[in-house]
């Protein structure tokens, strides 16, 4: 029905949406999920063949095609043919969208081919729960959600193949948006529709496709069910993730940096914590990847750790029962059991300080055989007794230090640059006096952003954190885990958190695995 | 609404007030205007003080004042020592000549400025829009006298297709059809050159709004709807820009008024509130020149009026600003 191929349009040489490819079907609702900027509403101009009548700086390269009918090349005419009557939509309701000086009335029937709509107009009216008798008001009259239900009355009353709705519910309190979230399914059927938002609510709610678009590239792509319960794109899940709804637990996270304009490579190059080299030169191609489209050099978030049917007995008693999990990048897992439930001796095997009977051990794609440097510049553990995780006899910087000496880095200079630099990401001070201290000086809290800091200085992909805030006061434990989720954002960091806490557990996860008789169940967070 | 009507009712009281005391304020006073300086300073202090005592000149400015709101009310607007005629009679014979050549010039200038103004906008920055941009703002360099001049001697003179003065031929025993007929003929040069006068603001207020209206997010609505384009430029943009033109229309009667229609009047001899007002001055005809005033500010704000009517008319929103 509407195939768009290769389309790009720059504004003033600065492009806004870069070769785009996909098409819709008819009676399929899709979404295109996007922060604003990224060129939803370029978009939805050049789908309306808006674009070069509207802004002369702007060039158009590519096709559209609507049912054959190529609209990036079509003359004035055949648009004219296709615009609402063919294709309509319902654009952002800002101020001034409608005309203040006309009533809702006169606005509704110039759209009409002939006279006589009245009846037409009233019953589209009633069907998108507009009173017709308000018809006579103008708009400054109305409300935002009456308006929203006459810009939707407006875009469905020639009956169009195709509806693009831009933004339709933002602005709207929560009760009205699930009114018009009704409306337009009901309205919809049968048609094709574009919904452009960056309400990933309305999105759920509404759409069976969505496409996730970022720098005006298509960077991931597929059913909405599957997008959204397992984002394959770092941006995605990180959407995802700084999205309030209400079947979520861990606490909201972000992107970090901001949307910037690039010009070359992966779009998301800049905010991205797994990009590699060829990120910033080489743009990646959207692929087909299992049930979705994806454009990711490195095939979306990748797996950090695998563990793969790992059994552990003593003395007879299973203590794990060929257990396996996997953590990706930037992601939290938590494993959640009694004590006594084989959480540490999981850990400890990760960590090759206890030997598995059977199974096998993944890291970076690669199966760990040896447990030496280069697997501990990558994983990093911090234990359950803070205490007796650094020695009385180091100062802070000796402590802080202490993994770099092992990796013989001792040169001075790189040493405290290093300290103080990991000691201000955990919020700790990083003036010599602070340096100097001897762990007796210091609180529980602050000693364990030591052990947290420590963990980090050699900048590793994955924290397994034991029971990291057992100790500490209610208090001080929320600082230590907003802590945790802030680094992750930052770095992308993997963590495999082990607590007996669900509390603890639902606060810091993506994922919940209850470790119980040396079996692993995964649990939904609800 | 309400408030509205007081803030009439306070114009109209300081009108009449800047009516009586702006006059006062001109050199000279009336005595030496009706009799000459000469006859004055050779009249004895007797016969001076029975002058002013006949013309009311002697009574102090508070009680003058007084005399002359009270009388404004009862529709007297005194007595001309000039014309030796009521100031009312004199006015009424020459405000329709005022209020046909303003009314006419000012309905014909803001339709075809705003139409000028619509089109011109519309094609913003095209070749069309600028040679019209450049043209009025050529036209509007000229003073109203100016351009009244250049008509007069290029139509009347020159080429004397048109008569130019007076508002009708003197003596000519024309009625019926063929009064009405040289009545016009004497209206044309006049009127298009009042016309040319008021169309620059017309078009460059139009012009300015439209190019504003033009970049609102209805204009793309209105397009998106597949409406043809001269529906979107006219119903859509055009509607919506004449919102500043109505407003500032009222405002600029004011002085186009006094500059343009005084001035060209006397420049044709046409015998509206202009000439009137020219030769009061000229006489310092106090009542006369006092009435005239009165009633063109009147005029400005009755026709003010009725723009605030057409105003919440053309823009629904303003109803909710009072
Ligand atoms: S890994 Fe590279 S290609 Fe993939 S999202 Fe990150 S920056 Fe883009």
């Amino acid at each position: 029905m509407l195939e768009v191929k290769n389309l790009n349009v720059s504004f003033n040489g600065k492009k806004i949406l870069k070769s785009l490819n996909f098409k819709l079907k008819a009676g399929d609702i899709t979404a295109v999920v996007g922060e604003s900027g990224t060129g939803k509403t370029t978009l939805a101009m050049s789908i309306m063949g808006l674009i070069s009548e509207q802004f002369s700086n702007a060039k158009v390269s590519g096709n559209i095609f609507f049912n054959g009918i190529d609209i990036c090349t079509a003359d004035r005419n055949q648009l004219q043919q296709l615009r609402w009557k063919r294709i309509s939509m319902v654009f952002q309701n800002v101020d001034n969208i409608l005309n203040p000086t006309l009533s809702i009335n006169s606005q509704i029937s110039e759209i009409m081919p002939g006279k006589n709509n009245d009846l037409k107009i009233k019953n589209t009216l009633a069907r998108v729960g507009f009173p017709p008798e308000r018809a006579v008001a103008y708009p400054h009259q109305l409300s935002m959600g009456e308006k929203q239900k006459v810009l939707l009355a407006m875009a469905y009353i020639l009956e169009p193949e195709l509806v693009i709705l831009d933004e339709p519910t933002s602005s709207l309190d929560h009760h009205t948006r699930n009114n018009l979230i009704d409306i337009i399914k009901k309205m919809s059927s049968g048609r094709a529709v574009l919904i452009l938002t960056h309400d990933l609510d309305t999105v759920r709610k509404l759409t069976k496709k969505t496409i996730m678009l970022y720098g005006g590239s298509i960077i991931e792509a597929g059913d909405t069910e599957a997008i959204f319960s397992n984002p394959r794109h770092p941006y995605t899940r990180g959407l995802l993730r700084s999205f309030p709804s209400t079947d979520r637990t861990k606490d909201l996270q972000g992107i970090r940096g901001k949307p910037e304009f690039v010009e070359e490579g992966c779009p998301f190059h800049p905010r991205c914590t797994q990009s590699i080299n060829i990120c910033r030169i080489q743009k990646p191609p959207l692929d087909e990847y299992e049930d979705r489209m994806l454009s990711c050099h490195r095939g979306g978030i990748i797996p950090l750790l695998e563990v793969k049917d790992v059994s552990k007995s003593y003395n007879g008693l299973d203590v794990l029962k060929s257990v396996s999990l996997n953590i990706y990048e930037g992601e939290t897992v938590t494993l959640l059991g009694r004590s006594g439930s084989g959480k540490t001796t999981l850990a400890k095997i990760i960590m090759g300080l206890l030997k598995a009977d059977s199974g096998e051990i993944y890291l970076d794609t690669r199966q760990v055989n040896k447990w030496d440097f280069n697997f501990y510049s990558r994983v990093q553990m911090i234990f359950q007794e803070v205490a007796s995780a650094i020695s009385h006899r180091l100062n802070v910087f000796e402590a802080v230090t202490e993994p770099l000496v092992i990796q013989k880095i001792t040169e001075r200079k790189i040493l405290e640059e290093e300290a103080k630099k990991v000691l201000s990401e955990v919020q700790l001070p990083a003036d010599h006096d602070f340096l100097r201290l001897y762990p007796h000086h210091l609180s529980g809290g602050e000693l364990q952003r030591i052990v947290i800091a420590r963990a980090l200085i050699l900048s590793p992909g994955l924290l397994i954190a034991d029971e990291p805030t057992s100790s500490l006061d209610a208090s001080i434990q929320a600082k230590i885990l907003k802590l945790l989720n802030n680094i992750q954002e930052e770095r992308g960091l993997g963590m495999l958190f082990i607590t007996h806490d669900l509390g603890v557990a639902r606060k810091v996860s993506d994922k919940i695995l209850k470790l119980d008789n040396g079996i692993i169940t995964e649990e939904r967070i609800k | 609404m309400k408030k509205r009507w007081i803030n009439y009712i306070i114009a109209f009281f300081i009108i009449i007030t800047l009516n009586f005391v702006i006059p006062r304020l001109l050199p000279g006073d009336p005595l030496s205007a009706i009799y000459g300086d000469e006859v004055l300073l050779n009249l004895s202090d007797e016969a001076t003080d029975y002058i002013n005592k006949l013309y009311g000149l002697d009574k102090p400015v508070i009680a003058r004042y007084f005399i002359y709101v009270f009388s404004i009310f009862r529709g007297n607007f005194g007595y001309s020592i000039y014309h030796k005629k009521p100031v009312l009679e004199i006015l009424i014979s020459h405000l329709p000549y005022t209020l046909i050549l303003t009314g006419l010039s000012m309905l014909l200038a803001s339709i075809s400025g705003a139409i000028l103004g619509i089109e011109s906008g519309w094609r913003r920055g095209k070749k069309i829009d600028r040679f019209i941009l450049s043209s009025i703002i050529f036209i509007s360099g000229f003073p109203a006298f100016f351009t009244g001049a250049i008509f007069l001697i290029i139509f009347g003179i020159i080429l004397g297709i048109l008569p130019f003065q007076g508002a009708v031929e003197a003596y000519s025993g024309f009625s019926g059809f063929n009064l009405a007929v040289d009545f016009l003929k004497h209206l044309v040069l006049p009127l298009f050159s009042l016309v040319i006068v008021y169309i620059p603001t017309a078009y460059l207020l139009t012009r300015n709004s439209m190019i504003s209206s033009l970049k609102e997010p209805y204009i793309l609505f209105a397009r998106a709807k597949g409406l043809t384009d001269t529906r979107i430029r006219y119903r859509h943009a055009g509607r919506n820009s004449l919102i500043p033109l109505t407003t500032q229309m009222g405002i600029h009667l004011a002085t186009g008024l006094i500059t343009g229609a005084l001035f060209i009047e006397i420049v044709y001899s046409y015998p509206g509130m202009g000439t009137l007002i020219y030769n009061s001055i000229l006489n310092r005809d106090y009542p006369v020149l006092q009435g005239s005033l009165f009633m063109v500010t009147l005029l400005v704000l009755i026709v003010n009026f009725f723009m605030d009517i057409f105003y919440v008319k053309l823009d629904p929103r303003i109803e909710y600003a009072y």
